[in-house]
């Protein structure tokens, strides 16, 4: 049985010795030129990626079954009533059963390998790829297949969004304070989410929101609401924007 | 009335007379109640449903069911019931079992053992990994285990020798809960209907074939009984050596079972032999060749196989070779029209042209729209 390799033990290590690096990053991507005029489109809402844990002293992911639960709901909950805010009809997809199921998996995956693509090689300023560095410039997308997907074919935008936190132990923090003593940066938590729209007519990416550092406690409705309207900030197409305050760096944690 | 009484009394005897370490206990449709039981296997959830989804996945009703077969007759049918099977195309040799009750086999494992009881041995270890619990274990064990590196190496100045020696008890931790589901596995096969010498034969088998892949990889093939500060598992050398040493022990002589796994991979065989070839591991896919054919002789596609290995390896002496092999396996008349394809180009980089090109043109005659139909006919005009 194959569980862990070396690779992650070591990994582990560095996680706990290294520095955070500050990433001087860019959130959002938008396809140039793309306009969403309100009331045109269909988008449909992909099955979230929704997954909630703690963080050990030693910076393992202990995934938590209960906060997971509540973050999906309360995040369901946001969406419907950010939606309102969007200009557009968003409604949930209904997840094809039997062979179709395996189709809407890989693209799933694909979206989720194109999305850390964007935000490593061309958000991340200092990493960007060759092709990526001319100025105002978005071009990422999954193939135009995926139009074929069973349940699609009425729908004109795919909206995918996936988030994971992994909130602060206890002994997280304690081990926080006492390194910052020694002078050694140690981070507590995790809580990342990117938000995505894909045209499906050419299957291209024309919008996407990536934040590493996401505020808004997910477990609980008011920090759904703040983790939906950051997931969505910059949507195309929106009629107000809406304010938002400014994020702390790093969501306070319980 | 005496009949039940007689045999309530051979039960308590059995009872008495069994010493065996017992099962695991069973509990029908368990869920788990702690928090990191049920993230584990909120996670396992997640992942189950990509490995369903899988592209890899082979779904043959037939092929699936005789793995379940196998893993029922081994760990008894109501333990089984509950398990979700999925064979994964991966050509080496490993299974999984997820803490969730999915279990995960390779076909690399399928084609490396030789009958039933040698499946039902591997499967009975990694299902004693699920009924004893060890992801849970493991992952708390990797917790304690970050959680004092963390701490040591913020509070300690040199704390580089304490890290060291916690990984390695996470590792030998590791290799604890191996030797545990090794014991589980056999204590199943012991049980079952198969002979559980079977356990160990896997196991001097994968030894075989890590030396000749050594071997052929110009390496040097050596067994250590003790494992490296590093290792997940048991050295393969410990494990057939406990293994035997229990199998000699429990002595069950059980009458002999009618064995379905040539008859259950025969439609399958070619298909993992051919992913096997392309691991270009000429020693270890000699080895394994040489083992099945052991059992059931040189069939078409052991022979169909080895052509295929030694026309890619391609020296000149191999190309001859691959040449006869491809050859026996037509002899015997139920070869597929690749065997003309390989024997075909086998013999055209021998110089033998004019061979060469009758058998690629019994290759198209036999199997007009093949994939690479286009490209064989520019070899032969």
């Amino acid at each position: 049985m194959i569980i862990l390799c070396r690779a992650t033990l070591v990994a582990l290590m560095l996680a706990v010795t290294a520095i955070a690096p500050a990433y001087a990053q860019e959130k959002t991507g938008l396809k140039p030129g793309f306009v969403l005029a309100p009331g045109t489109a269909r988008i449909v809402l992909m099955r979230p990626s929704i997954r909630v844990g703690a963080q050990s002293t030693g910076g393992m992911y202990e995934p938590n079954a209960d906060w997971t639960d509540q973050a999906k709901e309360n995040i369901a909950t946001a969406l419907a009533k950010a939606q309102t805010g969007l200009g557009n009809s968003v409604v949930g997809y209904v997840e094809p059963v039997g062979a179709g199921s395996a189709k809407v998996a890989e693209y799933q995956e694909l979206f989720g390998a194109v999305a850390s693509s964007v935000i490593e090689y061309q958000f991340f300023k200092g990493n960007r790829l060759p092709t990526k560095k001319r100025k105002d410039q978005f071009e990422w997308g999954l193939g135009p297949d995926v139009r074929t997907l069973p349940g699609l074919e009425t729908a004109d935008y795919a909206l995918f969004i996936t988030t994971e936190d992994h909130f602060g132990s206890t002994g997280r923090k304690v081990l926080q304070v006492f390194a910052a003593m020694a002078r050694v940066g140690v981070t507590a938590g995790v809580h990342k989410g990117f938000a995505g729209l894909v045209d499906l007519r050419t299957g291209e990416l024309v919008w996407l929101n990536a934040d590493m550092q996401m505020g808004g406690d997910v477990r609980d409705a008011e920090g759904a609401d703040k983790r939906v309207r950051q997931l969505l900030e910059g949507f195309p197409g929106k009629p107000v924007e809406a304010p938002i305050a400014a994020a702390p760096a790093i969501a306070s944690a319980h | 009335m005496v009949g039940l009484l007689l045999a309530s009394a051979i039960g308590t005897s059995a009872l008495a007379a069994d010493k065996r370490p017992p099962l695991p206990t069973y509990t029908q449709a368990y869920t788990p109640t702690t928090v990191d039981e049920r993230g584990i296997w909120m996670e396992a959830d997640e992942r189950e449903r990509v490995q369903r989804d899988s592209r890899s996945l082979i779904k043959d009703p037939a092929l699936n069911a005789y793995v379940r077969g196998v893993l029922c007759r081994t760990v008894s049918e109501d333990r089984c019931r509950s398990v979700r099977l999925y064979i994964d195309e991966v050509p080496a040799f490993n299974a999984y079992m997820t803490p969730n009750g999915a279990m995960v086999v390779w076909t690399g494992l399928l084609l490396r053992v030789r009958s039933e009881a040698e499946l039902g041995a591997i499967l009975g270890h990694e299902f004693g990994h699920f009924e004893l619990r060890h992801s849970l274990k493991d992952f708390k064990s990797h917790r304690t285990g970050t959680d004092v590196m963390a701490w040591a190496s913020i509070l300690i100045r040199n704390s580089a020798n304490i890290q060291y020696s916690v990984v390695g008890q996470m590792y030998a931790f590791s290799r604890d809960q191996e030797r545990e589901a090794d014991m589980t596995g056999f204590q199943y096969l012991a049980r079952s209907q198969y002979p559980s010498s079977a356990a160990a034969d896997v196991w001097e088998h994968v030894m075989g074939e890590a030396d000749a892949t050594a071997i052929g990889r110009r390496g040097r093939a050596q067994h250590k009984y003790v494992a490296g500060v590093f290792a997940t598992h048991p050295t393969d050398l410990a494990r057939a050596t406990y293994l035997r040493a229990a199998s000699i022990e429990a002595h069950d002589v059980k009458p002999a079972v009618v064995d379905m796994h040539q008859a259950a991979m025969a439609k399958w065989l070619p298909v993992f032999l051919n992913d096997q070839i392309k691991l270009n591991d000429f020693g270890g896919s000699e080895y394994l060749l040489a083992n099945l054919a052991d059992g059931t002789g040189w069939t078409t596609p052991l022979l169909c196989a080895r052509g295929d290995l030694y026309r890619e390896r391609g020296n000149p002496r191999d190309l001859v070779s691959a040449a006869q092999f491809y050859q026996e396996a037509i002899g015997k008349g139920d070869a597929p029209p690749e065997a003309y394809r390989g024997l075909g180009l086998a013999l055209l980089r021998s110089q033998q042209v004019a061979e060469g090109q009758a058998a690629l043109a019994t290759y198209l005659r036999l199997k007009p729209a093949a994939t690479d139909a286009a490209l064989i006919a520019t070899l032969i005009s």
